[in-house]
């Protein structure tokens, strides 16, 4: 087959592909985190600046650079994000492991949550959550966190429902092993690789609801670098011109959840028996 | 299928950047009505309709037109006149009533009603209508938020052209409602068909009326004081962006923009920056931090220690420059405030001078507040001379502001944390931290509630620094129980110079409203009025006077 002829194999590519992004997302982070106040802060002599040299993304309507804002904040999202991820996919696998496992009540009660859930716009959700507790940064961060479990609960669930019926489960089982054990030893090791696949997707997710939450007002608030503060202020703008402060962290935003993306995607492939070794 | 939502949510991040350009042509069709008088107003000046299609700001049309719940009480005529109106140089002049006279007691005032006025159904208008009016708003005074009638016991038509007003106690404000309140017909008034479509004696018929999309209002050929000129006004409801793409594709005869847009060009219109009497102030608490009770019954935290000293707070407004804070967050468009404005008769602002960083850093440092470790930022006795002012996140402007007296009050060695939040979250932090305050009306009550100490912890706005100055208080007191007007304007000038030393407010910028107007269309600016607080609508102030070129 041609593939097997190409210069490089999925997995190679998907490597590096998966490295690229690793490497961005981190330096973006690290940058992001590290960085002195002072890079992004006001100058009103510098105001509207196009890019250029001096300022590769431009300048806003107060003097500050449009690169070290936007970088600013995509870090802040991606920490949001991260710490979404990490919450919403403990919840998840919590939930999802015990309502396959102990099955019954716990199996209803859990689902009754998904349906609940999921039956509510995610966005009107979020900003219910995020108003609720003041908005600001804990409000955006329990709000992501808190409303990004069902999915991935219904895909560990199914997983874990379909693994228990397996024999060598039965048989363990027979065997006298607990239901803890069972689910530690045989259970949650076959769940793992769909899981993971899970939790990094749920990373633009989470990044992307952040962002529009606060572009729509009940986020971050103003005075923070974040990229739904820096678009939502950009669009006062975009009538006069000044398309630099919506296209960067327009793009910015964009490579980041498209990378993310590509991650998930081909750890997919890699980790599937179906498709791993192609 | 994730991947369908991840697309979907990013065609729509993207979609958003376009937004603004779209949404003006959606907002703009809304109805036929808007849609065909474009048309005509477009068509190079030759209308057939003499009309012309405005935006004076987002939402103002949201409410009732009924002067009886509180519509166009700004002190000028539109579709219904009151019985006085502000005049060019904002004192009261007779608009129904040809003259007025108030008894020695302070608490009686008479007005003598103009002859041969008519309702524009067609009805005479007469004294019996104004006690119509006002009686009916005291009854349902908790519909009209704008008006205040409370302290009117009574009123009483004598004959068909006098009206006698009886307060409950003396209050010089009155007149203001009386300038405020437009009168409506007492045989045809009802209450529900005037929300859309009310009948006054007013220069402007309404025709058509939708809530928070257009409003076209056709000229009264019978108006007592001259027809207007201008056969028809359709004001459009939009976003500020939408509104000013609009006018650039040559839709709109009037724009109002935010200060940062007036040095944009637009074809076939040119700039007007209009006066104000509309100031920016930034509350500073005047106690050190405490618990206080409220008039509810609550304790609350009240005070703040940095700005409980008078040294910070006068070392600010002398020592920041608000010429370059107008420069930074305003693009130049207004003018330096140190109190009320002089365009108003009882405003009385001390005669300032700022940008002296060198006497206010001596100031600070003979305080006490010095910079010991060096990082910019003074301290006293361990307490880092910094302090949180706040925001409504829906004014982009009030925050440009807050955040250029940041950086100037950096300069001096205080720290101006700046934070943007909701107007519910501001009524809480102004006990204890600043907040961007915009005032401006005719009515000097204003005075009273911004520093009479009767006012600590009572309403969303009174008072917030919980100022307290017994002069001030009692300057007050005999301001509002004068008879005579002058004397209470003098009083009030009084009250303005005693709390001038004590700086409660940080008075920064008297704004101006900045419009695109058509070249083809003349808005009469020597007729304008000061415009109240009221973001873009004041410039219909003097709309009968508006003429096509």
């Amino acid at each position: 087959m041609d593939r097997k002829t190409a210069r490089f194999n999925t997995r190679t590519r998907v490597m590096v592909y998966i490295v690229l992004a690793f490497v961005y997302l981190a330096g973006v982070l690290l940058w992001g985190l590290l960085m002195d106040p002072e890079a992004y802060a006001v100058d009103y002599r510098v105001k509207f600046l196009p890019p250029g040299a001096g300022h590769l993304f431009g300048t806003d309507f107060m003097g500050r650079d449009m690169l070290f804002r936007c970088v600013k904040g995509l870090s802040t999202s991606i920490v949001i994000g991260v710490i979404a991820s990490a919450v919403s996919s403990v919840i998840a696998l919590a939930a999802g492991v015990a309502a396959a496992v102990v099955g019954g009540k716990l199996d209803s009660f859990v689902n009754w949550c998904v349906d609940l859930c999921m039956g509510m716009p995610h966005l009107v959700l979020l900003v219910l959550i995020s108003f609720m507790l003041g908005r600001g940064m804990k409000g955006v961060m329990f709000g992501v966190a808190l409303t990004h479990w069902p999915e991935l609960t219904r895909i560990v669930r199914a997983e874990v429902l379909q693994i228990r019926a397996q024999p060598y489960v039965q048989a363990a089982y027979r065997l006298g092993k607990t239901r803890m054990q069972v689910a530690r030893e045989h259970i949650l090791p076959h769940v793992l690789p769909v899981y993971l696949i899970g939790v990094i997707l749920l990373f633009p997710h989470a990044i992307m609801h952040e962002a529009s939450i606060t572009f729509l007002g009940f986020g971050l608030s103003a005075e923070e670098p974040a990229i739904g503060v820096i678009l939502s202020e950009s669009m006062k703008h975009i009538a006069t011109g000044k398309w630099w402060l919506a296209l960067f962290p327009g793009i910015l935003l964009l490579a980041a959840i498209m990378l993310f993306d590509v991650i998930g995607e081909n750890l997919k492939r890699l980790l599937n028996p179906g498709s791993g070794h192609e | 299928m994730k991947k369908k939502t991840i697309a979907l949510l990013l065609a729509s991040a993207m979609a958003a950047a376009l937004f603004a350009g779209c949404g003006g042509k959606k907002d703009g069709n809304i109805g036929k009505e808007t849609a065909s008088a474009k048309e005509e107003t477009s068509a190079s000046g030759e209308t057939d309709d003499d009309g012309i299609v405005c935006y004076v700001g987002h939402g103002f049309w949201g409410g009732s037109l009924d002067p009886v719940k509180g519509a166009y009480a700004y002190g000028y005529d539109f579709t219904n006149n009151a019985l006085l109106r502000v005049a060019p140089d904002s004192s009261y002049t007779g608009d129904l009533a040809e003259s007025w006279e108030v008894a020695p007691d302070a608490r009686t005032y008479t007005f003598h009603l103009k002859n041969g006025i008519k309702f524009q159904d067609g009805s005479d208008f007469s004294a019996e209508d104004v006690v119509f009016t006002y009686e009916t708003v005291m009854e349902r005074q908790g519909d009209n938020e704008d008006v205040d009638l409370t302290k009117l016991a009574q009123v009483e038509a004598p004959d068909e052209k006098t009206v006698v007003f009886t307060l409950k106690e003396p209050y010089s404000p009155f007149l203001d409602a009386t300038a405020q309140l437009g009168i409506v017909p007492s045989d045809s008034y009802d209450s529900a068909a005037f929300d859309e479509k009310p009948v006054g004696t007013g220069p402007w018929k309404v025709v058509q009326y939708d809530a928070e999309q257009q409003l076209i209002v056709e000229a009264n050929e019978e108006y007592f004081d001259g027809a207007p000129k201008i056969q028809r006004v359709t004001f459009v409801d939009m976003d500020n962006e939408a509104a000013f793409s609009n006018a650039q594709s040559g839709q709109l005869d009037i724009v109002m923009v935010q200060p940062n847009y007036a040095s944009e060009e637009i074809k076939g219109m040119h700039i007007e920056e209009l006066e104000t009497m509309d100031v920016r102030n930034i509350s500073l608490p005047c106690r050190p931090r405490q618990m206080m009770r409220d008039s509810k019954g609550n304790d609350v935290e009240v005070g703040n220690d940095v700005t409980s000293d008078v040294h910070v707070r006068r070392a600010l407004s002398i020592g920041i420059d608000r010429e370059r804070i107008i420069e930074n967050a305003f693009n130049g468009v207004g003018r330096p405030a140190y109190g009320f404005t002089k365009n108003l008769e009882w405003g009385n602002a001390p005669e300032g001078q700022d940008g002296q960083a060198d006497e206010a850093k001596e100031i600070l440092e003979k305080a006490g507040w010095s910079d010991g470790d060096g990082d910019g930022v003074r301290e006293k006795d361990g307490v880092k001379c910094e302090f949180e002012v706040y925001t409504p996140s829906d004014e982009q402007d009030r925050y440009n502001l807050a955040a250029a007296v940041a950086e100037e009050a950096k300069g001096l060695g205080i720290s101006i944390i700046v934070k943007q939040t909701s107007w519910d979250e501001i009524y809480k932090t102004s006990n204890t931290g600043g907040v961007v305050w915009g005032f401006g009306q005719y009515n000097p009550i204003v005075v009273s509630q911004l520093f009479n100490s009767d006012g600590i912890l009572k309403g969303d706005f009174d008072n917030k620094p919980a100022y307290e100055n017994k002069k001030a208080d009692a300057l007050i007191g005999e301001a509002i129980g004068a008879a005579e007007y002058e004397e209470a304007v003098s009083k009030w000038k009084e009250v303005q110079s005693v709390y001038a030393e004590e700086y409660p407010y940080l008075f920064i910028v008297n704004i101006e409203h900045c419009y695109f107007v058509s070249d083809r269309l003349d808005i009469s600016v020597d007729t304008q009025i000061p415009h109240p607080h009221g973001h873009g609508i004041p410039i219909i102030c003097n709309m009968k006077d508006w003429s096509l070129k």
